[in-house]
């Protein structure tokens, strides 16, 4: 049975999980720019926009606390983060680039050591994917095996169509279980033809021929090519939905504070440096190297997926304008 | 963070004893204020200073059942500057043991070969304890260790009084000598790879086990490999920023492996074609 919600609707629908206690985050007006914010009510949504940052945010904060640490009497003790104040979240409205990409970090983050901050979210947070009617000459979703239509790792999904209205696909029982609640919202008409959506140019890449010549690769000249300019300015990483590293650090004073852990990029220039001076990774096209490596090779080679969605947001955010889906589709005209 | 584990929360030590042995380098031993210190040699630690943060270290002693493990330190970056201000009393925090240490169990039986470079004596002195422990579970052991100058070499009299030892074979170099004399010290002036050309190894019956800083392993390696060591029987222990020990903040990345989980140990076969992980 189609079931389907006008726009005012889904607004309730966002007052009404705002007024049962639940987080919504969604894409919000925020000065200048749209981001994933948290919503206080249905009236803030921006539909159709493309939200500046990723909604990684809503998993992994830039910067979180992970323990604090006191000394009482003379005693140091440790303090734990109590994760069961971690709000039940709706992720509404988040494009399918940005709906795919915490599945993808769900192998990272519990491979060998559970990350409980991130897969905590993750349990409590439903997502409430929107098919992209928005894309820009950035996207690339449709190079990497992603689409505007694509549901993938979202629990709802939102179709829009003529007239305003959105068609609602249940893709999880987690997405069923919010419909259900909310059923009154819905109505199960057809409710017309779905709106045009965004049309990526690139043709899907052959993901294996570029992790094939990445394999052969480690070593050429090419790297310095496309990343002699690299600025090493980190914005292509903060800015990026399945970018993950992090940096751990202590703040606070001998007596009282606070251990926290922020993302970091791997295109700084102390990301590997050692106390010694000695730099694994001493100049920029190595770094560069890294991120291409990280995304198309080793994340697939150990986890079966591609650590990237397409979204193209580093290649609005760079500042000299290194494309990484251009490289990419060269590596896999080289391949 | 709340894990599967304990990894991500510390548990807190106190220094007991901090012994400098050099201008620089002190050797601290920490006694934990609860539980077991139990750990591989080769295994590293994220140790902590109150306001200060953390830094990877291998322990320079090995487990012994007890609550008390040793770690030497160079004064040389923010943690280890703080942590060298701290005397006896001084509070510590530790989370791990983290990676795989040497593979002591394979090494049993057969002659054993200790390259070290500079600060790099410091997890092969976990292993040369861990071995000496039970020393006839081993054919033979050699510790080859280079240091820059007399004045930088560490544990030089402990090592001298080991190798009074039937089955433990020392030899001691630096690169460089000042003007001062040298009086009884029981060294060679040279690099290791040098020394090493002079020594007799049966490369089919020995593990060799390397640890220095980073110029010196292309070095050993290529000296090694000229003896007829096969690569297999190679151990690396390389040094990366780790940060959180588990594999997940893709700080110490070499190339596919990560140093925290896959290493920090590492047979040279293993690393052989990724360029710039030595």
């Amino acid at each position: 049975m189609p079931n389907t919600i006008t726009e005012n609707n889904l607004r309730l629908l966002i007052d009404a999980l705002v007024a049962e206690g639940t987080r919504v985050v969604g894409p919000k007006q925020a000065d200048a720019m749209t981001l994933y914010e948290p919503l206080s009510s249905g009236a803030e949504l921006v539909l159709g926009a493309l939200p500046r940052r990723s909604a990684k945010e809503a998993f992994f904060p830039l910067c979180e606390d992970i323990l604090s640490y006191e000394k009482k009497e003379g005693k140091m003790t440790v303090e734990d983060i109590d994760l069961s104040r971690l709000p039940d979240t709706v992720l509404m409205g988040a494009l399918p680039c940005d709906a795919a990409a915490p599945g993808i970090l769900d192998a990272v983050f519990s491979w060998d050591y559970n990350d409980e901050f991130f897969l905590t979210r993750r349990k409590r947070t439903t997502i409430i994917g929107m098919a992209c009617t928005k894309g820009d000459d950035a996207c690339f979703c449709t190079a990497v095996g992603y689409s505007p239509a694509e549901s993938r790792g979202s629990d709802l999904f939102l179709i829009p169509l003529e007239g305003g209205k959105l068609r609602c696909q249940v893709i999880t029982d987690k997405g069923n279980l919010l419909l259900e609640k909310h059923k009154p919202l819905f109505s199960d008409e057809e409710g017309g033809t779905a709106l045009p959506l965004a049309k990526p140019e690139m043709e899907k890449l052959d993901l294996a021929k570029i992790r094939g010549w990445l394999e052969k690769n480690f070593e050429s000249d090419f790297w310095k090519e496309i990343a002699q300019r690299c600025v090493g300015c980190g914005a292509c990483a903060f800015i990026c939905p399945a970018c993950h590293c992090f940096d751990i650090s202590d703040e606070g004073s001998e007596g009282k504070g606070k251990r926290r852990k922020h993302w970091d990029a791997c295109g700084f220039g102390k990301f590997t440096n050692h106390a010694s001076g000695h730099n694994p990774r001493d100049v920029q096209p190595q770094r560069y190297r890294n991120r291409i490596m990280h995304k198309f090779k080793y994340y697939d080679d150990k986890f079966g997926q591609t650590l990237c969605t397409g979204c193209g947001r580093c290649v609005r955010a760079c500042p000299v304008g290194i494309d990484i889906a251009s490289i990419v589709e060269e590596i896999n005209n080289k391949g | 963070m709340t894990g599967s584990d304990s990894s991500m929360i510390p548990f807190m030590a106190e220094i007991v004893a901090s012994t400098p042995l050099s201008a620089d380098t002190s050797l601290f031993r920490l006694r934990l204020d609860q539980g077991i210190a139990d750990y591989l040699p080769g295994q590293f630690f994220q140790l902590s200073v109150p306001a200060g943060g953390e830094f990877p270290v291998s322990p320079a002693s090995a487990a012994d059942g007890g609550g008390e493990l040793e770690f030497c330190v160079r004064r040389v970056g923010q943690v280890t500057s703080h942590l060298h201000s701290l005397g006896p009393g001084g509070r510590v925090g530790l989370r791990g043991p983290f990676g795989n240490g040497f593979p002591v169990a394979e090494m049993a039986g057969a002659q054993i070969l200790l390259l070290a470079g500079g600060l790099g004596i410091a997890p092969l002195r976990s292993l040369l304890h861990y071995i000496l422990r039970e020393p006839e579970r081993y054919a033979s052991v050699t510790l080859m260790y280079g240091a820059r100058e007399p004045a930088a070499m560490l544990f030089r009299d402990e090592l001298v009084a080991l190798a009074r030892q039937e089955r433990f074979r020392l030899l001691l170099t630096v690169d460089f000598v000042r003007d001062e004399p040298v009086d009884g010290r029981v060294c060679t002036v040279g690099l290791l790879p040098a020394l090493l050309r002079g020594v007799k190894v049966e490369p089919a019956a020995t593990w060799a086990a390397i640890c220095g800083p980073p110029p010196l392993y292309a070095c050993l390696v290529a000296e090694l490999a000229s003896l007829g060591f096969a690569d297999e029987r190679i151990f690396i222990s390389l040094e990366r920023r780790m940060k959180c020990g588990v594999g997940h903040c893709c700080h110490c990345a070499l190339g596919q492996l990560l140093c925290c989980s896959d290493g920090p140990v590492f047979r040279y076969s293993a690393i052989k074609g990724i360029t710039g992980a030595i």
